[in-house]
């Protein structure tokens, strides 16, 4: 069949979940060509950050992802620290490490329950949201929040973990341990999931360097980059760390990589929870901030996040810039998906773990029309969820999740 | 007349395959989420989303031939409704034995992927188009190995009628064991026609939206529905009357043993679309070629020398 | 000698001129100060094909006042990130585009280009990126002049009030 057909994957589509248009000229079911059109979430994060005070800034810079939230305002603040000539202290900062180790968690098990849906293997979405459900509520727990926790703040962090939090926080990383080893004994040896993932979306060790792939994608094709080792940001230089590499580069090993990459953030967590020094949460920084520019990196779920600040003397940035790991992976993704099957396109899109705001920094707040003040705490929250679904007819305390027992 | 009549529109005809379809569907989403640790849908589930669907707005597409468009759902769903009256049920003979009804159910059942085809064809959108082009390649991928492995039990029963082959498995019950190979077979390859995951590739909801369905909506995507719904039940059907006859001569007893015999095999199908991804197109005709079609051919040769030697 | 001093180095060895322009920001962080165009694709050039600068991670585009700014981040093997900076007037904002050399510069061109005027010469045909296709022509939203509060989002014009030089804040369609 040499008939050419151009479809168009995106902007909306049941397999993104954000907006990104995808153009692809299929040749039968072979992709000849792919155009990748971003931007649909472009909404001037920038140009808000230049209006805005250090510290409110630091709240919308929060809001750039709802997944890697944290990494970003670590890097925002690390860069706004660094001007201010001030060094937070080492409870902060392990503090951090830890929020940035929970949120990896969280990531990687959301994004191995998307790859299963985009290979039509709905049960490995099921089983992998269930225990991601677990971190999200350790992140509930000392954030607050489900997303955007709002931890960070300039010149360290707002929330302690107490003691009996930390206990929690184990008995959580046991339960996500033991989920793990089952994943990646999944990864490696389920047949269907390796003729799915394997030999598809190839970027070889050249190609990453090349186009500049950052993250889980660069390290799968052997890359051995890792921001976390590299800067040695936070509390980072005192961590055992081992960079998780992968020489298959392909969709495989970009699993492989994130499933073995969830165990080294729980044995992260494990030993700042162990390790976690007094002191202080949080230092004085000024309102003004002293002349001068920084380049801030730390390593998102997704890849390196760099944030580029340049301050004027005043309460308010200057310029910043925010570049998103997935924005520097769309470079790939077109070579990727050159030369496989159609049947192949979402699940290298969805390689990448791409977020398509990062890569357009979005958000524009308008406070004025939010009428709404109510505030709920996380018990008041979760029982009116609970209620209102029962309203509904659907009780969800008749669900009886077992603790360990799970059908396999 | 009326009796006929009876028989064709409600028990066991239509009306009953429409209901036992909705149970089905309910029974086969309940394992589902049932084994993906979910709670899965309350026993009305299927006829409420049937409800609903028949009640939204029906959109067709400027470009679609929409007479074709509206009329292959009914066709299909007619297709299905009489291939499920020459299929024994619950009594050693079904409604109109006939000797070679085998044969014209295995036709019936391809009317509605035909129907299917034709639906993405007509559609005119480049993710129906693409969806048809590979309902049709499916259709070339399991209809054979589907076809040989129905066919062999009937060889090794010298008949080709399914009461024909009730009646001799009846007598010689152990001769089914020889069968097994077949019934793997068809258990893999009728995913195949029922577009179930790990071959649901002409629907693949995260490549094609939906494929050949994409364009449809209300009432004629209702009726495709209950018709895919309805061949599961048919396809389940076939399987149990070919693979396990095990019928009684007293009606309640044989409704029984047939809903032990269908849930069964719907069990076995829902285990498969649980542990397994979707997977890709080329890879589906190298499996249903290079690994079921030379099964099924071994099978055919091993019960044609078999019956020489019975 | 660190890593960053064999930067600095290997630097103004091959470009004397540059003597107190490039310096050691901090760890990992060697500074290049503003240069013509000119003199920029000399120094890129020799950066990316004799100094090992491979990785090319952004181009952060800064608004001077009277002048852009483009902030090329660029990393070598040890990890030193270089921001080699170049500038041009906003009268005339040429620069040509670097993506022949790093590929994975072209989305961040692209935004240049629509976020404050640049025109970037040779740099490959595609869609415009970030912002929507019926955004008023002319207006750069990064540039410092231009105000948010300005735009209409219904009629997607720019209106500054007459206090404003129209010629400054661009004309809408």
């Amino acid at each position: 069949m040499n008939q050419r057909i151009t479809i168009p994957i995106g902007p909306q589509h049941p397999s993104l979940k954000e907006p990104g248009c995808f153009t692809i000229t299929l040749e039968g079911e072979k992709v000849v060509s792919a155009v990748v059109g971003v931007g649909y979430n472009h909404r001037g994060l920038e140009k808000a950050c230049e209006a805005r005070t250090y510290i409110q800034d630091m709240y919308l810079i929060e809001r750039v992802c709802g997944i890697c939230s944290h990494t970003h305002s670590t890097a925002f603040c690390q860069a706004v620290e660094a001007l201010a000539g001030v060094e937070i202290s080492r409870r902060a900062a392990y503090i951090r490490v830890i929020m940035a180790e929970l949120e990896r968690l969280h990531s990687h098990l959301l994004w191995l329950g998307v790859a299963g849906h985009e290979i039509g293997f709905d049960t490995l979405l099921m089983y992998s949201w269930r225990d991601r459900e677990k971190v999200l509520d350790a992140l509930a727990l000392l954030g607050g929040n489900r997303v955007n926790y709002g931890i960070n703040t300039i010149g360290g962090v707002r929330r302690d973990i107490s003691p009996s939090e930390c206990e929690q926080l184990r008995s959580m990383l046991d339960f996500i341990e033991e989920e793990d080893k089952y994943f990646i004994d999944l990864a490696l040896h389920e047949s269907t999931l390796a003729a799915r993932l394997g030999g598809i979306g190839r970027l070889s060790y050249e190609d990453a360097l090349r186009l500049g792939a950052v993250g889980p994608v660069a390290r799968a094709s052997g890359v051995p980059t890792d921001i976390r080792v590299i800067e040695k940001y936070a509390a980072y230089d005192e961590f055992p760390m081992e960079v998780i590499t992968d020489e298959h580069s392909d969709v495989f090993g970009r699993a492989v990589v994130r499933v073995k990459e969830i165990m080294e953030s729980i044995k992260l967590i494990r030993f700042a929870l162990d390790n976690l020094p007094d002191g202080e949460l949080k230092v004085n920084v000024p309102r003004r901030i002293p002349e001068g520019e920084v380049l801030s990196r730390t390593e998102a779920p997704r890849g390196e996040d760099i944030h580029y600040v340049r301050s004027n003397g005043t309460d308010k940035p200057d310029r910043v810039r925010v570049r998103a790991a997935s924005e520097a992976n769309w470079h790939s993704v077109a070579h990727m998906l050159e030369g496989d099957y159609l049947a192949d396109v979402p699940i290298i899109i969805a390689a990448i773990d791409p977020c398509y705001s990062c890569t357009d920094r979005a958000i524009v707040l308008d406070h004025r029309d939010t009428g709404c003040q109510q505030v709920l705490d996380w018990e008041a929250l979760r029982r009116y969820s609970v209620d209102f679904y029962r309203e509904r007819g659907f009780d969800a305390k008749s669900i009886k999740i077992p603790e360990r027992k799970i059908i396999r | 007349m009326l009796a006929a009549l009876f028989h064709i529109l409600i028990f066991p005809g239509l009306l009953f395959l429409m209901a036992y379809s909705l149970f089905f569907d309910f029974v086969d989403r309940k394992i589902y989420a049932r084994l993906q640790n979910r709670t899965g849908p309350r026993w009305y589930q299927p006829l409420a989303d049937f409800l609903k669907l028949l009640g939204k707005e029906t959109i067709i597409p400027d470009h679609a031939a929409k007479k074709i468009f509206t009329f292959l759902p009914i066709v299909s769903m007619a297709a299905i409704a009489a291939a499920y009256l020459y299929i024994p049920l619950f009594l050693p003979e079904s409604l109109y034995p006939f000797d070679g009804d085998l044969i014209v159910v295995l036709y019936l059942l391809t009317i509605p992927t035909v129907c299917f085809f034709l639906a993405g064809w007509f559609s005119t959108s480049v993710f129906a188009t693409i969806g048809a082009v590979r309902t049709l390649t499916q259709l070339f991928s399991y209809e054979v190995p589907l076809f040989m492995a129905l066919l062999a039990p009937a060889l090794l029963a010298d008949t080709w009628s399914l009461s024909g082959i009730t009646a001799y498995y009846s007598q010689h019950p152990f001769y089914l064991l020889l069968n097994i190979p077949a019934f793997l077979v068809a258990i893999i390859a009728c995913q195949g026609k029922l577009d179930r995951v790990p071959f649901d590739l002409s629907e693949a909801e995260t490549e094609l939206a939906s494929g050949t369905f994409v364009e449809y909506s209300g009432r004629y995507y209702a009726i495709f529905r209950l018709a895919i719904d309805c061949e599961l039940v048919v396809v389940s059907s076939l399987i149990a009357a070919v693979y396990l006859p095990m019928h009684s001569d007293s009606l309640l007893l044989g409704i029984v043993i047939y809903v032990l015999e269908t849930l069964l095999i719907l069990f076995i199908l829902a285990l498969i679309r649980t542990i397994m991804a979707r997977i890709r197109i080329e890879q589906m005709v190298v499996l249903c070629w290079k690994y079921l079609t030379p099964i099924a051919l071994l099978q055919i040769i091993a019960n044609l020398l078999l019956k020489g030697v019975l | 000698m660190g890593a960053e001093e064999r930067v600095v180095a290997r630097i103004l060895e091959r470009f004397p001129v540059l003597e107190g322009r490039v310096f050691i920001q901090k760890q990992q962080r060697v500074v290049v100060d503003y240069l013509v165009r000119r003199d920029f694709e000399k120094v890129l050039d020799f950066l990316a094909h004799d100094a090992g600068f491979t990785t090319f991670h952004l181009v952060i585009g800064v608004d001077n006042g009277d002048a852009l700014g483009f902030i090329y981040v660029l990393s070598n093997e040890e990890n030193v990130m270089l921001l080699l900076k170049e500038k041009a007037p906003k009268s005339k904002p040429y620069i040509s585009s670097v993506c022949d050399i790093f590929p994975n510069a072209l989305w961040h061109e692209r935004e240049l280009v629509d976020l404050f005027g640049a025109v970037v010469e040779n740099l490959p045909p595609g869609p415009r990126y970030p912002l929507p296709d019926l955004w008023p022509a002319g207006n750069y939203p990064m540039r410092k002049e231009w105000n948010p509060a300005y735009l209409d989002k219904k009629t997607m014009t720019y209106n500054p009030p007459a206090a404003v030089d129209p010629a400054e804040g661009g004309e809408s369609k």
